[in-house]
């Protein structure tokens, strides 16, 4: 019984931890309007947490730098289960024009299992929310089949 | 028989499941009033439910550099004691466990949250915990001052009626209220009442005074390495905590009248509790930026301070 | 906090996005569309493609190409250079904004279109022109 309200509960509030990886900040702007007053993603339970260790959803935008890697999947190591990881705008897809810099290690999902790809440059407010509802959806299935 | 009761009164009434529930509910309205300021939607007022159930399902990573010990039981002791004080406050004129120096009892319970809040932090061996750690003992240091100020001053003004000197019995404020009046309607008692207001922010931590738990800045301060049933545990601590000190702002200065029956008396204190959530946590949460711990410390010594001193002043006087 | 106040009594300003359907405005350089039929196959928008997003695959067959281009949108910047340069405008960037996807193939839109081959020109009219030149070199002579 308490595993069933458990996993009704994980879909209604899910807590986003944000990482920077080498962008450009257009993504990182767009993610953050989502939190403001017109575009209120609050009201599904969204909260941006300051630490990885509280956090549900991991959203990663700008390519991989060879700085940033080695921190980066520290980082997403140390969230705990069940977790979902969100590539935001197309340079964690592609590297978009950083392609073939002589810093830039290549596509996240070289090193991290990518769950929701939100493609775009930099994608639209409610794009966002598109994607971050499914990975609500995708957080919901990982609980249940954690439970198992 | 009688532990039968006071088993009751531990675990339900106004014990381990009321304040659960009274507590998250006044940390979801305030969540909801303040996205209503910010002229947005807002999340469900259940929300904080949510919250807590799904952090008990969260998996619990206890860091390499942290003691175990510490770490798993520092939560722990921080609820327990709040629900010890929440057992001694009364709600309208019904009081589970009477004694001759509840004020006393009060003060000394209302420090262990935060000190389970610093052992924590110190177990956890990870940098932003420590300068978590120490802005939080600065804000103990400032906000029990004049915290204990004005509970000299109530407990001073039920006193000279009764008995000509001091009381410290919660059941002596409460009949001294029944028979003269609210606590509020002296005039002498009104800047500690705005002093007491002035405190419940900062000791329940929400900002504009959440130094210690400044999320932005320090990566969450004393809850960095936090994750799973002991967050959890924390993230009640602090909604309850919100319960507590809004019924003992009820107690010791609107309190006195009763309608007779213990379920309508709960619900209007459950009212004025989240009215007086709203004006003393919601208002300055969504007009102030949060305080450095400098100005934090200079504004509880220097005005919520004065405010309380100048009520105790009038009261000693005999007004 | 007279602000804080006021706007607790006044509606909200959200836009209640997944229950109301929004439309981007105008000009919005959302997901391209390409019109494959009025492509000549010269390339100038793959070479000046900043991120290198367009692709071409070409299949030889009997009389002529089969040409696939790809343009993959997981790595366009969305800058609009290739409808600028494109000579005959088959490109053209359409206001569909929501590309979260699951399938990695809903990001490519492709265009197929096939390009004949030059027919071969007929023998008499090679014949008839050293004639024609010979009738007008003869002509000044006979002048």
């Amino acid at each position: 019984m308490f595993k069933k309200m458990i996993d009704d509960c994980t879909v209604k509030s899910p807590w986003i931890y944000h990482i920077n990886s080498g962008s450009c900040n257009g993504c990182d702007i767009e993610l953050v309007a989502v939190l403001t007053p017109r575009y209120d993603a609050e009201r599904f339970g969204f909260k941006l947490v300051g630490t990885p260790r509280h956090a549900d959803i991991i959203v990663v935008s700008g390519p991989v730098t060879s700085q940033s890697r080695d921190r980066l999947i520290r980082t997403i190591e140390q969230v705990p289960d069940p977790k979902v990881v969100v590539s935001l705008g197309s340079c964690p897809r592609s590297c978009n024009v950083f392609k073939g810099s002589y810093s830039v290690e290549g596509p996240l999902d070289k090193f991290v299992k990518v769950d929701v790809p939100v493609a775009g440059c930099a994608p639209k407010p409610e794009a966002v929310i598109d994607g971050l509802a499914l990975a609500a959806k995708i957080l919901e299935e990982k609980r249940r089949n954690m439970a198992k | 028989m009688q532990i039968l009761w006071f088993l009751f009164y531990i675990l339900i009434f106004p014990g381990f499941l009321f304040t659960t529930f009274a507590g998250l509910l006044l940390a979801g309205i305030d969540r909801k009033v303040l996205a209503r300021m910010q002229r947005r939607i807002g999340p469900p007022i259940t929300q904080p439910f949510y919250d807590f159930v799904k952090l008990m399902g969260k998996e619990t990573i206890v860091p390499d550099a942290a003691s175990r010990t510490a770490f798993l039981t520092a939560p722990v002791i921080g609820f327990v004691s709040l629900i010890v004080t929440a057992v001694v406050i009364p709600i309208g004129n019904f009081l589970a466990f009477r004694g001759i120096a509840d004020v006393i009892v009060i003060i000394y319970l209302l420090t262990i949250p935060a000190v389970a809040i610093i052992i924590g932090g110190a177990s956890s061996g990870s940098p932003f915990s420590g300068i978590g750690i120490s802005r939080e003992m600065v804000a103990i240091v400032s906000y029990e001052l004049p915290l204990i100020l004005v509970l000299l001053t109530v407990c001073k003004k039920a006193g000279m009626m009764l008995s000509g000197g001091m009381t410290f019995s919660l059941s002596d404020i409460v009949v001294y209220q029944f028979y003269n009046g609210t606590m509020v309607s002296h005039w002498a008692m009104i800047p500690a009442a705005i002093a007491f207001l002035m405190i419940i922010p900062g000791e329940v931590g929400t900002q504009p005074f959440d130094i210690a738990e400044a999320e932005t800045e320090i990566c969450e301060g004393t809850m960095a390495e936090y994750s799973g049933a002991p967050l959890a545990l924390f993230e009640l601590s602090h909604a309850v905590k919100m319960f507590v000190m809004t019924a003992l702002f009820t107690s010791l200065f609107i309190s006195g009248w009763t309608t007779g029956s213990i379920v309508l008396d709960t619900i209007i204190v459950l009212a004025i509790c989240i009215l007086v959530t709203i004006i003393s946590m919601t208002l300055p949460h969504a007009s102030a930026a949060r305080l450095k711990v400098e100005w934090l410390f200079r504004y509880y010594w220097k005005i919520v301070s004065a405010l309380a001193l100048v009520s105790l002043i009038l009261v000693w006087c005999g007004l | 906090m007279k602000v804080a106040i006021s706007n607790l009594f006044s509606k909200t300003d959200c836009e209640r996005y997944p229950y109301v359907p929004k439309t981007a405005p105008e000009h919005y350089r959302g997901r391209i569309v390409f019109h494959p039929e009025g492509c000549i196959g010269c390339g100038i928008c793959e070479r000046v493609c900043s991120p290198q997003a367009i692709s071409t695959t070409v299949v030889h067959e009997e009389d002529g190409d089969r040409i696939t281009r790809v343009f993959h949108m997981g790595s366009c910047t969305f800058c609009q250079t290739c409808v600028d340069f494109c000579p005959r405008h088959t490109i053209e960037m359409s206001k569909d904004y929501d590309m979260v996807v699951t399938n990695e193939d809903d990001l490519k839109v492709t265009g197929t279109y096939f390009k004949a081959a030059k027919k071969p020109a007929p023998k008499a009219v090679e014949a008839a022109k050293p004639e024609q030149t010979a009738a007008a070199d003869s002509a000044p002579e006979a002048e």
